[in-house]
């Protein structure tokens, strides 16, 4: 069973995010929901940056903050190696990568839990939600391994668990 | 008759250090008077001081404050100028038109930093920066953690669409490091090979140790006035000057790492009415190698996909066709942001390189960069 205050595999709960009154905060309420919620224009729908407060489409201001569709791809990658005395809890590198959602935003995440090997830029991602500190953050996981059956037809939960087994 | 014209007349640095140690006022001061002194000016003769600091949140960050801080007299001009690492190169501007419009005779352009503390490094100072909020925020909280990783995901992502290798990275700091063996201001001066390169701790894919600038607590500026002021070096003349602040938008369909800063050299060099093949040294903003690379291509310095092998053959370094950060750069000289490509500039202007002047430089190219090379600022120099 997961302890309801479980903690973060990858950080320690001080680099939660700000989220009263933060500019990111539909994200994050979102994210409570198990929801992927991202800004987007209200008048022409283009997919805004998370500080966007004007579309650059159509001039439009405000930004309508909407469930976007929780799947992407790996626009870059990197494994960081540095485990910043203080602030990682993981015991060895983590993945960040750069994400382009299905609806075109592109976020800056690292992964639900620690994986085999890091993704490679093109590969298809989910996004999921790890807990900081008590605030749901998104995250992804490589989509292969949540969605494809195993050959010996062990079910996705199954394979998913091997593939996270901090969580 | 040659018209007198805005240059460098005096340049002022503090040692490098790579210990905590000095205030980023103090620095500022030391560097300031040197410069002065270096330009044959008394104090009481600077009309004017512009000051750059580094971001983020550092408490004692200098400011305009600097100019009562560092014992001035009344000033015509006094500004704190902000672009993040394209600062210096704006200053330069700023005081090059200052000059050219009366405004002031005698103009300072300061930078310091201090980085460096006695608890923890200076990696550590910038990993525990920035903050909780917004997009900053959601990137620390996903492990990106000071700069290293977001210019990790800028290279893997260079790589991937230029085809490149992380032997270019290898490339650029071995060139660096050859340059710096000469400058004896440069913090990093041991000899460097391909082996110890790929020996050096990963911090992030693809980036190593050594393809990151080493911080140090240090300062430097320079003074401007017109060529014919009397300083006893080479007048360095402001020529040309350019910017470029592109924004690119992190969404599909657009490449959010890079790209869009080519405005900022071809401005300098129309101004200059110069072209690349008349540049004698190239000085780079390079904080991580790949930056490097990055620029050569985004200024046209080279033709796309050739960065890596150009950097490969070894064109960047000592005795190369296109002489690159030869005081070693931000990599392995000291990283004092744009200071570091303008201090280097001046220094082979005025044919004052020593073991490593590029015999008969007379033109240099200043490139700096700020943010995630969100912000270009190019300055072309020309001994007089
Ligand atoms: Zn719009």
């Amino acid at each position: 069973m997961t302890p309801v205050m479980a903690e973060d595999w990858l950080l320690e709960a001080e680099l939660a995010p700000a989220v009263e009154g933060d500019p990111l905060a539909p994200l994050y309420a979102g994210a409570a929901d198990g929801l992927l919620v991202l800004p987007f224009c209200p008048a022409c729908g283009l997919a805004l940056e998370l500080e966007q407060r004007v579309c650059d489409g159509c001039a439009t201001a405000g930004a309508d903050w909407r469930p976007a569709e929780p799947r992407g791809t790996v626009h870059a990658v990197t494994v960081v190696h540095r485990l910043e005395r203080g602030l990682v809890r993981a015991p060895g590198p983590y993945p960040v990568a750069d994400v382009e959602t299905a609806g075109g935003h592109r976020l800056v995440l690292t992964s639900v839990g620690p994986l085999p090997r890091p993704p490679a830029i093109g590969d298809a991602v989910t996004i999921g939600f790890r807990r900081l500190g008590g605030v749901a953050v998104p995250a992804f996981h490589p989509t292969n391994l949540v969605k494809r059956r195993t050959p010996d037809g062990r079910s996705r939960d199954a394979a998913a668990a091997e593939a996270y087994p901090g969580r | 008759m040659t018209a007198r014209r805005p240059a460098v007349i005096g340049l002022g640095l503090t040692p490098m250090s790579v210990r905590p140690g000095g205030s980023a006022a103090e620095l500022a001061a030391r560097a300031l008077h040197a410069a002065l002194g270096d330009a044959g000016l008394a104090p009481t003769e600077l009309e004017g001081l512009l000051v750059g600091s580094s971001q983020g949140v550092r408490p004692d960050r200098v400011g305009v404050a600097l100019a009562a801080q560092a014992g001035l007299g009344d000033l015509r001009m006094l500004e704190h100028v902000e672009i993040k690492g394209a600062t210096t190169v704006a200053m330069v501007r700023r005081a090059q038109l200052a000059i050219d419009t009366g405004e002031a005779r005698t103009v300072a352009c300061v930078f310091a930093d201090a980085p460096l503390r006695a608890a923890g490094g200076a990696g550590s100072t910038y990993a525990h920066s920035g903050g909780n909020s917004g997009l900053r925020g959601l990137e620390r909280a996903s492990g990106v953690l000071g700069s290293v990783p977001t210019y990790a995901l800028l290279a893997a992502r260079w790589l991937a669409v230029t085809g490149g290798s992380p032997d270019d990275l290898g490339a650029v700091a071995l060139a660096a490091r050859a340059w710096a063996r000469h400058n004896p201001d440069a913090v990093q001066r041991a000899p460097l090979d391909a082996k110890a390169y790929r020996a050096s701790p990963m911090v992030s894919t693809p980036l190593r140790r050594l393809d990151c600038a080493r911080p140090v607590n240090g300062a430097a500026a320079v003074v401007l006035g017109t060529d014919a002021a009397g300083s006893r070096h080479t007048p360095v003349r402001v020529i040309g000057s350019g910017r470029a602040h592109p924004v690119r938008r992190r969404r599909a369909g657009h490449e959010s790492w890079f790209g869009g800063g080519r405005g900022a050299i071809e401005a300098a060099l129309a101004e200059a009415g110069l072209s690349r093949a008349d540049l004698d040294v190239l000085e780079l903003y390079d904080p991580f190698t790949i930056v490097t690379l990055c620029l050569l291509e985004e200024y046209g310095l080279c033709e796309p996909g050739e960065a890596g092998p150009l950097a490969r053959s070894g064109a960047l370094a000592p005795g190369g066709a296109l002489p690159t950060n030869t005081g070693g750069g931000q990599l392995s000289g000291f990283y004092l942001q744009g200071m570091t490509p303008l201090v280097e500039a001046v220094i082979q202007l005025r044919g004052d390189g020593g073991d490593r002047q590029v015999p008969g430089a007379r033109t240099a190219l200043v490139g700096g960069i700020g943010g995630r090379i969100d912000h270009h600022a190019c300055l072309v120099l020309e001994a007089a």
